[in-house]
């Protein structure tokens, strides 16, 4: 009996011991050298190097990392057994654990994103009855919903069929953003530090920071906004003048044009990929050739305020902007603000240029 | 585990038919797949890992390790091939097998690939024979494929095709540049350029939208699902029904028969890797042209010594799939377009009808090309490396097509699939080794294809053209493979029935490229398609409860 | 207390003492023993290479292989799908640096570009079969897939004029019409 209670407590001793050697050396491994210590490890060094020349250098890893010590004895064993993935990225949980880690100094930007349709979360998008009843679920809504989402569509929502009722087999993403801080934004990207937080991502004349990439399921990767496309569009046969802004090939990954579909005269008369087809909404008409961001936010698409950075509070024609039927839902309406034209408004003929009000840039625009 | 009506070895182009065909005709069914069930986010168009370009291995199966097939070369030395290795002959291992990640032509064979012998005479030293069922027979069964499976495509273009009941289901895709840029030149040559045939949907068909045009096609898994194979058409109805079980990553190991000489079942080890009986009333072999003739050789008992079905030593012969050539031009416009699948325009001029040659082949523009398939295709004399090659990259990546064809094979006896004595899978089973060669006049018709497909080209403009024509020294298979239990009505000279049953045991099928006598001037898919529908059509009609019907 | 019960206590002792140890030993083991920032290449073999890679793919407008991250490439699949050529690549760079030194002086990432051409004209004509693998699987790197570590930001494709990631607008299928939207 004496000897099984002292085995229990040397075993208890023991026990505790090792917690604490685990604890501690796993908690001084990821503490050490100014908090990145975890990119000493060679697999890691890419990382930390990318870290250091970001506009996050001052931060640890852990400001934006989870590390339990579940995850910090998992990265010890991929370590020492050679185990670890031939690119390392982080996994889906990882970016969820993140996003609050991003609100902690980004609290502007956070809530006009949390405010906004890009927010909208894992059960708004993926059980949504109107839509799953009218359109297929498939893969490829993963690729702007649910990006970082790790497999297939039937693994996220079932049943897959028009019938319903829907509910996500992976109930732990159920208040999980589909387009995370992370869809749009890469962290390890070259950048200067900022004194205090931005109040607005503001342009400009600056360089469009790396940060500003998008994340491409496919790959894997962030493709900074530098790198992307902007595409070749047209309004029939006419090419449509589409803003050189780099930061609108970001929305266009998304908000892409199809090329023409069977059937269409854009098919049958090779006119190429059209201004509006699909989920595009380059604007064709008056607003041609203004960039997606002349109007929307960054983090908050609501463009409503925008109009009056270019109109007087009442338009040209003596309408309320901030009163008037923009509707942007409906691709067909001729309020659509995406692809007004000028003979929307205007049923009798445009009038001559010498009768238009004196505004400049509805002068350059008439002209045109 | 309970006895049950059919089992089906293979969930390709033909097996998943077959599942389908019987199960709605109320047979309970097991379908049995060595592959697994992939998604498109289970690999996702990776330029260096695909069915197509398997430089870091084969995306869709089956993997490296464990599953070795040995060649033999023309001095008679036998090499073992890893499964992303051209010399493995591989076509797929996966639920939809090759038809998952196909290029997806669908073409009807033409009436005279069915009567190769009647037509030509045959060659010297080959096997060429006729098919004991004529086009006619299958007409009604390419119709049905057809429309079940989602072609897209128009034959208004050209006569040389066999007569048809119906249009295709789906108009063709919009033409992209390399259709506008070859459709005039081939009229000005006296051809009949049109929009080729593909099991991809072009409008919405079936269920699912259109093809989005990416640039990752053939040798891919379709990301919007806009590309139909037997994993998102015929394998989902056999499973609504009921009746139709699934089961992956299941390798069989042999058909077990009883002391009468019929089938009771099969033999697999499961996705664990034990030993299982499924028992049947009747097995269905889909396994494809080389795994197919392994199965049956490697089902030996008392009664069948040489496997089955090889009483007279015919399974695994007369092993073909098509010997391609064409030519490759370039040019001083841009002709790429970024707009997929690329494949879209086809001639059949030239598959019949040449005096001296004995068949010809369909000629079509290629798949759309990826930087790494470039790499090795720049103009003769450029350099292989520096600078130069990669100026050359860019000064022809977007200016150059491809026009190539798939010569009707000349089969050979000789050509064929055996055991290998020494190598074993991960299983511990014998693995195919492939020995022969086609039959020489092959490489003869795939010269003046390849001339033909260069006249092409300059008609179109190439300022500069270079033909591509091996004499590969290894039987060819790979993805069209077929040929190796040949069907026939002489029990002598082939293995199955025309209803595709064996000769020798009454309960035993094999439904895939394997049958095919001849494999046509095309992509075999839609004829395997056809002929499953064809052998499941009369499979059912002879069904009575356990046994057939007289 | 039964010998089974033990082995069990002493397994997860075992596992956790051993986690801590790993844990404090990485920590000071690493950092000393951190003799290659690669998986498999030593930094002077990733030198070497990094040479003859970057001569199979100069630098011109658009970057080199090394600056795609070739290198990566590379390594990484050494370590893994091309262990198989593992050998080739030891031996291979030793016999690159000896004919540079033999006829340069030097080793070849010493040398200036235009030596460096010379070395890998000389060497690609005496070591056919290693050379043709290193071209191989650099081309591969910088004109395959970016996630691979080679072709970083997909910029060979830029090089070629293709969009990456392509500009293609989803294609869904409207259950109200039996047609897309």
């Amino acid at each position: 009996m004496r000897s099984l209670l002292q085995f229990a407590a040397l075993v208890a001793a023991s026990l505790a011991i090792a917690v604490t050697c685990a604890l501690s050396g796993a908690s001084y491994y990821y503490s050490s050298q100014h908090g990145q210590g975890c990119s000493s490890c060679h697999e890691m060094a890419v990382y930390g190097a990318g870290m250091h020349g970001s506009a996050h250098r001052n931060g640890t890893c852990l400001d934006c990392h989870e590390a339990s010590l579940a995850t910090k004895l998992r990265h010890i064993r991929v370590h020492l057994t050679r185990t670890w993935p031939e690119t390392i990225r982080l996994r889906e949980s990882d970016v969820f654990a993140m996003t609050p880690n991003c609100q902690k100094c980004h609290q502007q930007e956070y809530a006009s994103w949390h405010a906004g349709p890009h927010a909208a979360t894992y059960t708004q998008i993926f059980t949504n009855a109107g839509q799953n009843s009218r359109q297929h679920l498939m893969d490829d809504c993963l690729r702007c919903h649910g990006a970082h989402f790790n497999g297939a569509v039937r693994d996220l929502v079932q049943p897959q069929n028009e019938q319903g009722p829907w509910r996500l087999v992976r109930s732990d993403l159920a208040n999980q953003p589909t387009i995370p801080c992370q869809a749009c934004h890469q962290v390890h990207s070259h950048g200067t530090p900022q004194t205090r937080p931005a109040a607005r991502i503001s342009v400009g004349d600056e360089p469009i920071p790396d940060s500003l990439a998008f994340y491409d399921r496919r790959e894997g990767e962030h493709f900074a906004v530098a790198a992307l496309a902007l595409p070749v569009l047209h309004e029939g046969a006419r090419m449509v003048s589409v803003s050189p802004d780099p930061r609108s090939a970001l929305c266009y990954q998304c908000h892409a044009p199809r090329p023409p579909d069977t059937g269409t005269p854009a098919a049958l008369n090779g006119w190429g990929s059209q201004a509006g087809s699909g989920d595009d909404r380059t604007p064709t008409g008056v607003h041609e050739g203004l960039s997606c961001l002349s109007c929307h936010g960054g983090h908050n698409q609501n463009a409503r305020a925008s109009c009056k950075n270019c109109h007087p509070r009442m338009s040209n024609c003596g309408l309320d902007v901030e009163k008037m039927d923009t509707t942007y839902a409906d691709a067909k309406s001729p309020h659509n603000i995406h692809w007004a034209h000028c003979e929307d408004c205007h049923q009798h003929g445009i009038p001559a240029r010498e009768n238009a009000p004196a505004s400049p840039l509805h002068g350059a625009l008439a002209g045109n | 585990m309970k006895r049950i009506n059919a089992v089906v070895v293979g969930a390709g182009a033909a097996g998943g038919i077959v599942a389908k065909e019987l199960a709605v005709a109320g047979l309970s069914v097991v379908l049995l797949e060595r592959g697994k069930w992939y998604t498109a986010h289970d690999c996702r168009k990776d330029d260096l890992r695909n069915q197509r370009t398997t430089l870091l291995g084969n995306a869709f199966g089956p993997e490296d390790e464990g599953n070795p097939r040995v060649w033999v070369d023309p001095q008679g030395d036998a090499h073992t091939a890893l499964a992303s290795e051209g010399a493995y002959q591989n076509n797929a291992a996966c639920v939809g097998g090759g038809t998952l990640s196909y290029g997806a032509q669908a073409w009807r064979y033409m009436p005279q690939d069915f009567r190769m012998k009647s037509t030509y005479g045959a060659p010297a030293g080959s096997s060429l024979e006729d098919w004991p069922i004529s086009y006619d027979d299958l007409e009604p069964f390419y119709e049905k494929a057809e429309y079940e499976i989602g072609i897209s495509g128009d034959y208004s273009g050209t006569p040389f095709h066999g007569p048809r009941r119906r249009p295709l289901p789906m108009p063709s895709l919009p033409p992209n540049r390399e259709f506008e840029i070859l459709e005039p030149a081939a009229r000005r040559l006296g051809l009949h350029p049109f929009h080729l045939p593909m099991a991809r949907n072009s409008i919405a068909y079936n269920g699912r939208g259109p093809c989005m045009r990416c640039r990752w096609c053939c040798g891919f898994a379709c990301e919007v699902d806009a590309k139909n194979g037997s994993q998102n058409t015929v394998i989902p109805v056999a499973l609504n029904t009921g009746n139709c079980e699934l089961r992956t990553e299941c390798m069989v190991r042999e058909i077990l028969t009883d002391e009468r000489g019929r089938a009771r079942g099969v033999a697999y080890f499961d996705a664990d890797g034990h030993l299982q009986e499924q028992l049947a009333d009747l097995v269905v072999v889909s396994s494809c042209a080389a795994e197919s003739a392994r199965l049956l050789l490697n089902s030996k008992s008392r009664l069948f010594p040489n496997g089955l079905g090889n009483r007279y030593d015919q399974v695994g012969r007369n092993l073909q799939g098509h010997h391609y050539t064409g030519a490759i031009g370039y040019f001083d416009f841009e002709t790429y377009d970024d707009l997929g699948p690329g494949a879209s325009i086809a001639i059949c001029d030239y598959n019949h009808g040449t005096p001296g040659l004995s068949g010809g082949g369909m000629l079509a523009n290629e798949f759309i090309r990826l930087p790494i398939h470039m790499i090795d295709r720049l103009p003769p004399g450029t350099s292989s490396w520096g600078l130069a090659h990669k100026q050359a990259m860019r000064q022809w990546h977007k200016r150059s097509i491809v026009i190539m064809g798939p010569t009707q094979q000349i089969p050979s006896a000789e050509a064929r699939v055996t055991l290998d004595p020494l190598v074993k899978d991960k299983w511990g089973l014998p693995v195919v080794r492939f020995s022969g060669n086609v039959h020489p006049h092959t490489f003869e018709i795939g010269e003046v294809q390849a001339q033909r497909a260069e006249t092409w080209l300059k008609e179109a403009g190439a300022i500069h053209t270079s033909q591509m024509a091996g004499k590969p020294s290894l039987v060819s298979a790979g993805q069209h493979q077929a040929g190796t239990c040949r069907m026939g009505s002489d029990p002598r000279s082939s293995v199955v029935t025309p209803d595709c049953r064996l000769h020798d045991i009454d309960n035993v099928f094999v439904i895939d490229g394997s049958v095919h006598v001849t494999n046509g001037g095309f992509n075999p898919a839609l004829t395997i398609m056809a002929v499953a529908y064809k052998a499941s059509n009369a499979l059912v009609r002879n069904w009575k409860g356990t046994a057939f019907r007289s | 207390m039964s010998s089974r019960g033990k082995t069990g206590t002493l397994t997860r002792r075992q596992l956790l003492s051993g986690a801590a140890l790993g844990g404090v030993s990485l920590t000071i083991g690493c950092r000393l023993g951190r003799s290659s920032a690669w998986e498999f290449l030593s930094d002077e073999q990733a030198r070497t290479l990094a040479a003859l890679c970057d001569q199979v793919v100069p630098a011109d407008d658009f970057p080199s292989a090394s600056q795609a991250g070739v290198l990566d490439y590379i390594d990484r699949q050494l370590a893994r799908v091309y262990r198989r050529h593992r050998a080739a690549y030891s031996d291979g760079l030793v016999r690159l640096d000896t004919l540079s030194r033999t006829r340069f002086g030097r080793g070849i990432a010493a040398l200036s570009v235009d030596l460096q051409f010379q070395a890998v004209t000389a060497f690609a004509e005496q070591d056919k079969s290693f050379f043709e693998l290193v071209r191989n699987h650099t081309l591969e790197g910088y004109y395959g897939s970016p996630r691979h570590g080679g072709n970083r930001d997909a910029v060979s494709w830029r090089m070629l004029g293709l969009a990456e990631p392509p500009i293609r607008g989803r294609a869904p299928y409207d259950l109200t019409k039996g047609s897309t939207s």
